[in-house]
């Protein structure tokens, strides 16, 4: 029979996020995990488990599913390394969380790290004929992520009658927590106004450049352990109480209408489960990571994690409950308009509500934080969803 | 119902954006298409429509599915008019893509495209709009766009 054994993260790790020209994602890879083992008063001998995320492959020659895992078992020393993970960063925790539970592994690394490829247009070359794609590409009609996110918010404001000033709230919020973090991309760019949004340059109708998510490098990395041992560690252990993570679409490919329902898709199914393991309700939490992308994924998030009603988030925000100060402060690094968006950034938010439920955070500490939500989209608008509800003594 | 858009790229300007990688599976659909005729997959069990093309029915599971003439009419789901863009796409912008949503029903079809001969200013959400169909100089493909109805 499986012990069931509680778990905990033991260490974080930060690299520096930003335009980093010297480095590679590797090296970024490499220091996030050295870093997040040093948090955690570890050495990489402790590690038996490896969530790697992607772009983690290094090894021409071989793309199967375990590649990324076989190349940094390898790298690592080559010692026997269980393969954990699946998913967006706080899905991968919330299985790894059952599986150290359940006794599978003791020490697992979740890492990340980006440098260079642009996310965006931006940097891409001229062909000199047609290139062919996937025949059910979306580039073949000129569309990428920013576009697809404009039609979600396009048709988000046109069913739930919200402004653009209401959508402006996001980046506004975002960026004033960015001021209150070293650490952040645009913090030091100073506070945005509605009105810096709405006249910021148009990306994809209605979206303008301050409504999308930054397309910067950097790396992170999160140690999750046994609450025992993470009891030993130096840094305070922060408890993982409960996570889910689930599909429901396909990589943009195919729609389904109605697109905004009050029975709610991937967000709401792992919300829901992560909420009923963890035995927390909406009213405990203290402090939000959401995958903010676009200032609409920042409403959907609220709306979908079931923090406010399906169309209500613009009213939920104008409240006051995000900022700093407001009953549950959400991306107090500067979330990802204005904190960082690295690639694949989903571990940015777990890193973040760590630090706050450690009492880490500085000017932008949330007092008395004690439980502390991380949520994570994306693959397709909301495709796929995943929450991790975390909690210290 | 043809239009054979050249005012953005020129009459003889090779087509430099993006085309479809032709799988077997999915031949007819892009066969029909330079028949100037739209056709998606319907089931033989159930009768609903599935877009974008599976290897069985979303409804019902079946993998007998017909690839089937649609009329082609539709409304404007959503739309964006994007103003920066990859590659060709960059040196045209803005340019229109919309999500329009066929007329066949009951299972949603929602059809990704670019906009031809309707102005962005017009472009709004029910907006009736119909497939049209743009063959590529130079290129085995005819794509499909969608036009004013």
């Amino acid at each position: 029979m499986f012990p069931k054994r509680q778990v905990a993260i033991a260490g974080v790790y930060l690299t520096k996020q930003g335009k980093l020209p010297d480095r590679t994602s590797f090296s970024l890879q490499l220091e996030a995990i050295q870093g997040a083992l040093a948090d955690a008063g570890m050495t990489v001998q402790d590690i038996d488990g490896l969530l790697p995320m992607s772009g983690s492959n290094h090894l021409a020659g071989f793309d199967g599913p375990t590649a990324a895992h076989q190349f940094w078992a390898e790298q690592l020393g080559g010692r026997p390394l269980r393969l954990m993970e699946v998913g967006g960063a706080s899905g991968q925790l919330a299985k790894a969380t059952a599986a150290i539970a359940a006794g599978m592994c003791d020490v697992a690394v979740l890492f990340y790290g980006k440098a260079g490829q642009p996310v965006g247009p931006r940097g891409t070359a001229m062909p000199n004929r047609a290139p062919r794609v996937a025949e059910w590409s979306f580039g073949i009609h000129g569309a990428y992520m920013i576009p697809f996110y404009a039609m979600w918010t396009q048709r988000y404001m046109h069913e739930f009658k919200v402004t653009p000033e209401e959508l402006a709230q996001i980046p506004v919020v975002d960026r004033y927590h960015a001021t209150l973090n070293p650490d952040s991309v645009m913090g030091h760019k100073g506070e945005i106004t509605v009105d810096d949004v709405l006249s910021s340059r148009w990306i994809a109708e209605p979206l303008h450049l301050l409504d999308c998510s930054l397309d910067n490098d950097g790396g992170y990395a999160v140690v999750l352990t046994t609450a025992e041992r993470a009891r030993d560690c130096p840094k305070k252990p922060v408890y993982v109480l409960g996570g889910a993570e689930a599909v429901y679409t396909d990589f943009y490919v195919s729609f389904t209408d109605p697109w905004f329902s009050d029975e709610g898709k991937s967000i709401r199914k792992a919300a829901d489960t992560a909420f009923s393991l963890a035995g927390v309700s909406r009213d405990d939490v203290d402090v939000l990571g959401s995958y903010d992308c676009f200032s609409v994924t920042g409403l959907r998030n609220l709306e979908e994690m079931g923090f406010c009603g399906v169309g209500e988030g613009a009213a939920y925000v104008a409240e006051g409950n995000i900022r700093l100060g407001g009953k549950m402060p959400t991306n107090t690094d500067g979330g990802l308009l204005s904190g960082s968006h690295c690639g694949d950034p989903s571990g940015l938010m777990v890193v973040e509500v760590v630090k706050q439920l450690r009492g880490e955070c500085g000017a932008r500490q949330v007092k008395d934080a004690k439980i502390g939500v991380a949520q994570q989209q994306g693959f397709a608008v909301h495709g796929i969803g995943s929450t991790l509800v975390m909690g210290v003594d | 119902m043809t239009t054979t858009d050249t005012s953005t790229t020129g009459a003889t300007a090779p087509y430099l954006k993006p085309l479809p990688d032709v799988s077997e599976a999915n031949r007819p659909f892009w066969e029909g298409l330079t028949r100037h005729e739209f056709l998606v997959p319907k089931c033989d069990r159930c009768g609903h429509y599935n877009w974008v093309p599976y290897p069985a029915c979303r409804s019902c599971l079946s993998e007998a599915q017909t690839w089937t003439r649609v009329s082609g009419d539709a409304h404007v789901y959503s739309f964006t008019v994007v103003h920066r863009g990859h590659g060709q796409f960059g040196q045209e912008a803005p340019y229109a893509i919309v999500m329009a949503k066929l007329v066949e029903e009951p299972r949603p079809c929602i059809v990704l495209g670019n906009t031809r001969g309707i102005p962005h200013e017009d472009l709004h959400i029910g907006m009736p709009i119909k497939v049209v169909y743009e063959d590529i100089p130079g290129e085995d493909i005819t794509m499909w766009r969608f036009g004013p109805r």
